[in-house]
């Protein structure tokens, strides 16, 4: 039996609510507010509240895709780690790093944005990296 | 982020969330506070319980605005124009603080030229609001005790964006609101992290804690720190400039990390157009959103509730994040997913966790020097926090010490919006959330929850246009601009004015964003997603 | 007082006569709920009292019923106030819990906070740690919020919770929190009863709906109240509606431990 509550904060909206992920035997089960979380002090909104009920959906994807003859299929992790770097490697050899974009993201957390933002500039040589939300 | 970087040095909330349930006064500026960002409603309600006066601004009748002791309905896109007009009222009654204007700003000379012409009837006339409306709002704004000022994407998401944002900093500033408790210029930010993502430097000037790339010895620290030669020090490019860049051939891969441009930016037939020409589309994302659907590889990366790391709130506060279950089926963290791909590409990254990059964070960013994990158990910190002893920063520009020195005014004249209405698009659509949903609704529209509450997008028209169109409650009407069209069901509601309609923006299969303006702020790149023309016709 | 719950809880695990039991622990600087099974460490226990007594209380009783739904053959402890146990009273009345399945762990309420919550029960009749304060000194069955309220004009009592139902942004969080809470169709979500998919919610009827649902349920937790993030008094809501029931039938929902209520249509009406 492995029951935890797990302290989070949202990851909805700006406000920055503190809740725990309730979990039995590695299922979600529920959201609690946490009543000394300093924005919300034990209160929700509907979206924080119902925050655990999208993660463990059956539409998550579970595998890496590939587009082949036009297609997604699901391929292994090695197959699609070794195609984007390859791809990547290609274009920035031939049309130059600033042929390559970068969209970061306002919903992943500040190490990924970091790395991604990382990679980009001391990796791939490119300053075009941007989130999507200009608030 | 940009109006304001302009006018006080830094593009952040000036105060602290609980900090509002202190203001006098709290002056809401196209914000659907109750809806978007309930838990600040939670402050600005318990402000008003403590006697505050609300004042709200917003060309729709948000909940806010039905709690609100004044609430005036402004046409979309002439802000700059009424708070001009209450700019105006502020100086004719003298009530400005001439001792802050003296000592804590800079070029206030023009900005007073520019204001003092400003003719309250034809501001009246501009925004559709009364000369008495204005004058109260001003009065009560300005008046005795700290006043606060709220916006949101109301405010930001217009062509002129940016001048907006200086326009309401300009107010704070010819008041003294600024740097003293319940008073600032105070952004909400409408996703979770935009702080943090804005903080790491996801922006095409700017490392880690907006230090730019084209300054040397940024350049040189980063180069150092990162293990290379060289950096590149030209400005990159932002995404509407990607976009464009795709079409001109210029720009042959993008990597899109949990985002969905498809349905969140504007004229999304050209975003699609653009993303299917393009010669290599990496998404990595925990669902197959429109966009994925679009890619050449898709990388499925975790949800919130799989990953360690940290987040920031809106008003700057670093937060935790932790791990509470496995990651779904075979999906892979997403720091692990770029440092392989990195590897693999050529350039080393060997990090065990998402810890040892937040060290390297603090070490390379001055106002997160002073953050560990270890300091973040509790209630979080928030930046600038230069070292470890520094318990953090509540409240920025403290005492009027801006972080670019002296707080700057800004002259800022009216414009109207890129797209008008005219006789062919008649009228003024604006965009927005509900209570249930958020952004494209990836995550919301898949919580059974939350889309039992709002289960498909809609229009919210005015009862007097709806008899015009002879169409009730649940009846479909088309909608087209210049752009594109689409169907969508019919909701009346007096919370729009006559003359304009709103939709939410959450709904892939009647996407908004295939009728809205992609012009953009010239300098923040915010798209005009607020205000586009359209035309109504029943099905 | 948490050392004698912490004694009780080490016999019950070692003894080996419940699996697991329900508390608050401290973990990253916050108190939490928490199942302490057989080898866990019993320091990080804590009883919600952060800044004042009681101040940091959560719906332990809602966890077990969650434990209970996957685990039903296994007997779990659970961490009790008075509050608390009128409401396993009230979930074994509901059929939610077993009594056989549950060992409650009871601790009282100090008199400051019995006061402010104008509490009817401040001690459990099952009792690990803290004393019974008597009667008349806990004080807290006087319903001076309720009265004040009653006190005003009626049209004036009218625009005070219009006032109050305008502000509700539909987090359902009264509802969530709510230990008392379990059904698995709410009629909140019966929308012959409540419209949805707009703000402000329908008023008065979203509200009065709740509080004729928990009308023989509710067991004066506050824990609704707290959870509101606009601070509508609901607990003084649910108190009046506790009023009428015990000035209507008698009954006040968790107070005797084989309770019937006069609102279960199957069963005997009680005695007045
Ligand atoms: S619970 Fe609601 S208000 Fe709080 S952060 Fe999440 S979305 Fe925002
Ligand atoms: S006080 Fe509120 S949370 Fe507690 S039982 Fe009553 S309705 Fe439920
Ligand atoms: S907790 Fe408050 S805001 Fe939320 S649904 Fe209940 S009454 Fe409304």
């Amino acid at each position: 039996m492995d029951y935890k509550n797990t302290l989070t904060t949202c990851t909805y909206c700006g406000c920055g609510c503190n809740f725990f992920l309730e979990s039995l035997d590695g299922r979600l089960t529920g959201t609690i507010p946490c009543k000394t979380g300093p924005v919300n002090e034990g209160k929700l909104c509907i979206k924080g509240w119902n925050a655990h009920e999208f993660v463990q959906s059956d539409e998550r994807l579970k595998k890496p895709l590939l587009r082949k003859d036009g297609e997604l299929v699901e391929v292994s992790w090695d197959e699609a780690l070794d195609f984007t770097a390859t791809r990547l490697k290609e274009i920035q050899k031939t049309n130059g790093p600033d042929a390559i974009g970068f969209c970061a993201s306002a919903k992943v957390t500040n190490e990924e944005n970091y790395i991604m933002q990382k990679f980009a500039r001391a990796g791939v040589g490119t300053n075009s990296v941007d989130h999507c939300a200009r608030l | 982020m940009a109006g304001l970087a302009a006018s006080f040095g830094s593009g952040a909330m000036t105060n602290s969330l609980v900090d509002l349930e202190g203001s006098d006064t709290i002056f809401i500026i196209g914000s659907n506070t109750a809806t978007s960002h309930p838990l600040v409603a939670t402050r600005i309600l318990r402000a008003r319980e403590n006697g505050a006066k609300i004042l709200v601004a917003d060309p729709r009748k948000n909940q806010i605005a039905d709690l609100s002791h004044l609430y005036v309905r402004h046409r979309p896109g002439t802000d700059v124009a009424l708070l001009n007009g209450m700019m105006k009222v502020i100086l004719d009654e003298r009530l400005e603080d001439t001792d802050f204007i003296k000592k804590k700003t800079e070029a206030y000379d023009a900005f007073k030229n520019l204001i003092e012409k400003v003719d309250l009837d034809a501001v009246s006339k501009i925004c559709g609001v009364s000369v008495e409306d204005i004058k109260t709002l001003a009065l009560t704004y300005a008046r005795e005790g700290s006043s606060a000022i709220v916006y949101c994407m109301g405010i930001t998401q217009h062509t002129n964006g940016v001048s907006n944002v200086k326009s309401l900093a300009n107010l704070a500033m010819l008041t003294g609101n600024l740097g003293k408790p319940g008073t600032g210029v105070n952004p909400l930010r409408g996703q979770n992290n935009v702080q943090g993502a804005c903080d790491m430097g996801s922006l095409p000037d700017v490392y880690t804690g907006y230090q730019s790339v084209t300054l040397g010895a940024a350049n040189k620290k980063f180069a150092d720190a990162w293990g290379v030669p060289e950096l590149p020090t030209k400005v990159g490019l932002t995404i509407p400039e990607l976009m464009s860049g795709i079409e001109k051939d210029e720009v042959k891969a993008l990597w899109v990390m949990g985002e969905n441009p498809v349905v969140s930016d504007p004229d999304a037939n050209h975003v699609i157009k653009a993303l299917e020409k393009i010669d290599l589309l990496i998404v990595q994302d925990i669902f197959l959103s429109a966009t994925a659907k679009l890619a050449d590889v898709v990388l499925p990366g975790v949800s919130f509730a799989e990953k360690d790391g940290t987040f920031v709130n809106t008003e700057r506060r670093v937060m935790r994040v932790r791990k509470a279950i496995e990651p779904v089926g075979e999906s892979h963290q997403d720091w692990k997913i770029i440092q392989d791909i990195s590897n693999l590409f050529g350039y080393q990254m060997n990090y065990d966790s998402p810890e040892a990059i937040f060290k390297e964070i603090a070490e390379l960013t001055p106002s997160y020097a002073g953050i560990t994990y270890e300091r973040l158990e509790g209630q979080g910190i928030q930046w600038p926090c230069p070292s470890l002893a520094h318990p953090g920063t509540p409240i920025l520009h403290t005492d009027g010490n801006f972080a670019r020195g002296k707080g700057m005014f800004h002259a800022i004249d009216y414009k109207p919006p890129a797209e008008v209405i005219d006789e062919e698009y008649p009228f003024w659509m604006t965009t927005g959330r509900v209570y249930a949903h958020y952004h494209t609704g990836t995550m919301t529209r898949r919580s059974k929850s939350l889309n039992f509450e709002v289960s498909q997008g809609f229009i919210e028209i005015n009862p007097a246009d709806a008899k015009t169109f002879d169409v009730k409650d649940g009846h479909r009407i088309k909608i087209n601009s210049r752009r594109g069209e689409i169907e969508t069901r019919v909701k009346i509601t007096k919370r729009v004015e006559k003359g304009v309609v709103f939709m939410p923006f959450h709904f892939e299969e009647m996407n908004v964003n295939k009728l809205t303006n992609p012009a953009y702020d010239p300098i923040a790149k915010i798209p005009e997603l607020k205000v586009c023309a359209v035309k109504l016709e029943k099905v | 007082m948490i050392d004698q719950v912490k004694q009780k809880i080490n016999e019950l695990l070692s003894q080996g006569s419940v699996k697991g039991v329900v508390a608050l622990a401290y973990a990253h600087g916050h108190a939490g709920p928490c199942l302490f099974q057989k080898g866990d460490d019993l320091d990080a226990l804590c009883l919600g009292d952060e800044k004042k007594a009681g101040d940091v209380r959560y719906p332990l009783n809602k966890v077990l019923i969650t434990l209970a739904r996957q685990y039903p053959d296994d007997v779990f402890g659970v961490l009790v106030r008075g509050c608390d146990e009128r409401g396993l009273y009230g979930l074994y009345r509901l059929k939610q819990l077993e009594p056989d399945k549950v060992v409650p762990i009871g601790i009282s309420c100090p008199r400051d906070l019995a006061l402010a919550c104008e509490c009817k029960k401040p001690w459990p009749d099952d009792m690990t740690a803290g004393e019974a304060p008597n009667e008349k000194e806990s004080g807290g069955t006087e319903q001076k919020g309720v009265q004040d309220v009653e006190g005003k004009e009626q049209p004036e009592r009218f625009d005070f919770w219009k006032d109050q139902f305008l502000k509700c942004v539909k987090c359902y969080g009264c509802r969530d929190i709510c230990p008392m809470c379990f059904c698995y169709d709410c009629s909140l979500e019966c929308e012959d009863l409540v419209s949805k998919g707009d703000l402000p919610v329908d008023i008065p009827t979203f509200h009065l709906v709740r509080a004729m649902h928990m009308a023989d349920r509710c067991i004066d937790c506050g824990l609704c109240d707290e959870a509101c993030p606009v601070d509508i008094p609901l607990r003084l809501l649910y108190k009046k509606t506790a009023e009428v029931m015990n000035h209507e039938f008698g009954f006040t929902s968790g107070i005797n431990k084989n309770e019937i209520s006069p609102l279960s249509l199957m069963g005997p009406m009680p005695e007045k």
